[in-house]
């Protein structure tokens, strides 16, 4: 057993601030480590739609030089592109396999 | 400039990596709605799964690059309005925006809501409707649909129960407060989407603008992750969401059908209507179809 | 030159909110307070007052408005009783643990059941451990002129908490008396601008207000809080310095002392009830007793220490109390004061008194027994109800 008093002129204060608010850069999870499955865009089957790009729900798909590109950063591995892709451009593979 | 550019050159505003369950349409829809109001926003954030899963931040982080902040579930309306308030006192524009699941905003939070839509305070409240409180996985709330399986509205060994009763009309309810705008959404048709998110921005400075965006919960209702939007774009085409809009009292249907798909097929493919027979199926389309029916007549006047 | 007038509470109390002009103001009528939001939207259509007013549907969002608006930066006010307090409470907590300096009157009145609308302290001293600063006031000009110094203690940095002036309802809120009034510019340079760097909602300083938060930081946040509280005392007694130099007037601060130099006995109160106590005490004394009163003005942060040093040499003292402290069997001030002395170590025999409760009237004839009481124990007493004959 400690005394409050005690404990604190031993700590440091975590926080610079005497109210709750979070102020120091912005808190990121690493998403990415969640998946299981990836999806693999096939440049040749993509006709651009960006229907790809306006479902993904994290984001991870930008588009550059007028092709879209899958990010794996974030992605979660959903396949909501894969799926809704009506040109078949997009599979899913196993991590495992890749 | 279409939609996919106009939407490519937004910045994100939420943390690339919340920790929404793997195909949540309430994470795009969040995102997308952010990209269109941009850095110059108030965002609102009560306890709900977007609150949980991060958008607000932990410790001393924040979860989003503009202002964000956790108001109580029963008053996320009023604190925006003292915000704006504030705002407009000192002439700054600034978007006042919740994003409030359905427990904080057709019960909890509804009597805060209804007397700032009364007072029209110069907010934006979008409310994502999935159907019940997820964040504590899966109770009934008012927003649940007729015999939908959930935590406290259980199914018996007999395969028999469900909600007893159908979800309130909330849209309905908020249109007849005479906002300033109010409109329905769904994530399955991001153009539309987008369009009432700037309407609702031009409408701020008149009064509350409300947008209802219906969002199928994968890991609550069971629903496959890939499927998230497919079963998005089927609560529209069967009529059980339809999107409309009214602006100035006047309703406007967004998606209309000339032969809408009958509910089963929407139904179908969610886990917790999977107790459902034929019967309570065919209710089900009674429900839909006439309230589908007053609300032709709502746009035809 | 001080203007003055002849005024009931309520409306002294809007008096100082429209001499603030704060920039936000958010009230929801209810007995007693009623006549505050009535005065408050009367100036504001007179354009006496500049506030912005919002007309919200109940206590919940008038507390939920000022929070919102204080995290903007706004300076806020609004005013409340006993039910509209309780249905406040959720943002009320969490406006402290926010440290957003919001002013609240709270027009004391008993809480229910029984169904009641009269006076008592019994809603606002239910709330005591919920992080604000609470000061209990006298008299018309008290609230007057506690209200414009609740603008400077509340914001001060080494303060920046919300807080309550307590008075009586119908005692004060609608009884009449000479009340000065202070000029506009005098009071604006009194409390200064209000410049939040705490916590703020603005695009051009984005941050997020409340993340989810560990419970170690939580426990920072707590004893910053209770450093604050700590910190308030000494800026309620700089504060009515500062005060009585402009303005003429001074309460003491954290606590009144009347006729204390020489007791040998004391009699503690709080509130409206203190003018009877007063009159009792100048009886008393006439007749030889050496009775001496405490007006305890600040329940948090509670004045421990000013309360240890003006008992410092009696022999033994009750307290009047017009609340209950449920599971005690008497009231709260009177547990406040006796955890109080505990800790000097000089313990005398005292007696709690409960009375006044639902609006019912404390007498001098009631003072002076309560006296009688104090001045004839030898160890501690029971409870003493004070009811009518």
């Amino acid at each position: 057993m400690i005394n409050v008093e005690e404990r604190v002129a031993l700590m440091e204060f975590k926080s610079k601030y005497i109210a709750p608010v979070g102020a120091d850069g912005v808190y990121v999870i690493n998403t990415g480590d969640w998946r299981t499955v990836r999806p693999v865009l096939d440049q040749d089957k993509c006709i651009k739609c960006g229907i790809c790009f306006m479902y993904c729900p994290v984001n991870s798909i930008v588009k550059e030089d007028g092709k879209f590109i899958i990010k794996y950063d974030y992605c979660k591995g959903c396949g909501i592109c894969a799926h809704e892709c009506k040109s078949d451009a997009i599979i899913m593979i196993q991590e495992a396999e890749k | 400039m279409n939609i996919i550019d106009k939407l490519n050159s937004k910045e994100d505003m939420i943390s690339p990596g919340i920790s929404a369950c793997i195909g949540c349409n309430v994470e795009l829809t969040l995102r997308t709605c952010m990209k269109v109001l941009g850095p110059n926003t108030i965002l609102a954030i009560p306890p709900g799964c977007m609150g949980g899963v991060g958008v607000v931040g932990w410790d001393m982080m924040s979860g989003a690059n503009c202002p964000v902040f956790f108001p109580l579930l029963d008053n996320p309306a009023s604190m925006l309005a003292g915000i704006k308030l504030y705002y407009e006192r000192i002439g700054r524009k600034v978007n006042v925006v919740a994003f409030a699941g359905d427990g904080a905003t057709v019960d909890a939070g509804f009597q805060c809501l209804s007397g700032a839509a009364e007072r029209g305070d110069k907010i934006i409240y979008i409310c994502y409707d999935n159907e019940g409180y997820m964040n504590t996985g899966y109770q009934r709330s008012s927003a649940t649909s007729k015999y939908s399986w959930t935590s406290t509205t259980p199914v018996s060994t007999e395969g028999r129960g469900g909600k007893k009763e159908h979800k309130k009309d909330f849209p309905m309810i908020m249109a007849m407060h005479d906002i300033a705008y109010m409109a329905t959404c769904s994530p399955a048709f991001i153009q539309d989407m987008v369009r009432k998110i700037e309407k609702a921005m031009e409408k701020q400075e008149k009064g509350l603008a409300y947008i209802h965006v219906f969002n199928p919960c994968l890991t609550g209702w069971g629903i496959k992750a890939e499927e998230s939007i497919e079963v998005s774009r089927l609560s529209v085409e069967t009529n059980f969401f339809p999107l409309y809009e009214v602006i100035d009292g006047q309703f406007k249907i967004n998606k209309e059908y000339k032969n809408p798909k009958p509910v089963k097929d929407y139904l179908t493919k969610i886990k917790k209507y999977s107790h459902l027979n034929e019967e309570e199926i065919e209710e089900i389309q009674e429900i839909v179809d006439e309230k589908w029916d007053r609300l032709k007549k709502l746009a035809s006047l | 030159m001080q203007e003055f007038d002849v005024i009931n509470g309520n409306k002294a109390a809007a008096i100082a909110a429209a001499l603030v002009n704060p920039d936000v103001i958010a009230a929801y009528p209810i007995t007693p307070q009623t006549p505050v939001v009535e005065y408050l939207t009367q100036f504001a259509a007179d354009g006496v007052l500049k506030s912005s007013m919002s007309e919200v549907e109940s206590e919940l969002s008038a507390m939920s408005v000022l929070t919102g608006a204080s995290l903007a930066g706004a300076r806020t006010f609004t005013a409340t009783s006993s039910q509209g307090l309780s249905l406040m409470y959720e943002p009320y907590f969490r406006a402290s643990t926010l440290r957003l300096p919001i002013v609240m009157a709270i027009v004391n009145r008993e809480m229910i059941s029984p169904q009641t609308v009269w006076g008592g302290p019994q809603d606002s001293i239910s709330v005591r451990d919920a992080g604000w600063l609470q000061i209990y006031v006298e008299d018309n000009q008290e609230i007057l002129d506690m209200i414009i110094q609740a603008y400077k203690i509340a914001e001060n940095k080494d303060v920046l908490l919300p807080i309550n002036i307590c008075y009586d309802g119908f005692y004060l809120s609608h009884m009449t008396e000479k009340v000065f009034i202070p000029e506009q510019e005098k009071v604006a340079k009194f409390i200064g601008k209000y410049n939040p760097e705490h916590i703020i909602l603005d695009p051009k300083r984005p941050m997020a207000v409340d993340p989810l938060t560990n419970g170690d930081l939580l426990m920072e946040y707590r004893y910053k809080h209770l450093k604050s509280q700590q910190n308030a005392l000494k800026v309620i007694d700089e504060t009515d310095s500062e005060f009585e130099y402009l303005f003429g007037r001074s309460y003491g601060g954290l606590i009144e002392e009347y006729r204390m130099e020489d007791a040998e006995i004391a009699i503690l109160v709080m509130g409206s009830l203190t003018g009877a106590a007063k009159e009792a005490v100048d009886i008393k004394r006439k007749k030889g007793v050496k009775i001496g009163l405490i007006k305890v003005r600040a329940l948090r942060p509670f004045p421990k220490e000013r309360i240890i040093k003006a008992l410092g040499k009696i022999r033994a003292f009750g307290v009047v109390d017009r609340n209950v402290s449920f599971g005690w069997n008497t009231g709260v001030v009177y547990q406040e004061v006796k955890s109080a002395l505990y800790e000097s170590g000089k313990i005398v025999p005292s007696v709690p008194f409960v009375g006044g409760l639902g609006g019912e009237d404390i007498t001098v004839k009631m003072m002076i027994e309560s006296i009688d009481k104090i001045n004839s124990i030898e160890k501690n007493h029971n409870t003493v109800w004070l009811t009518r004959e």
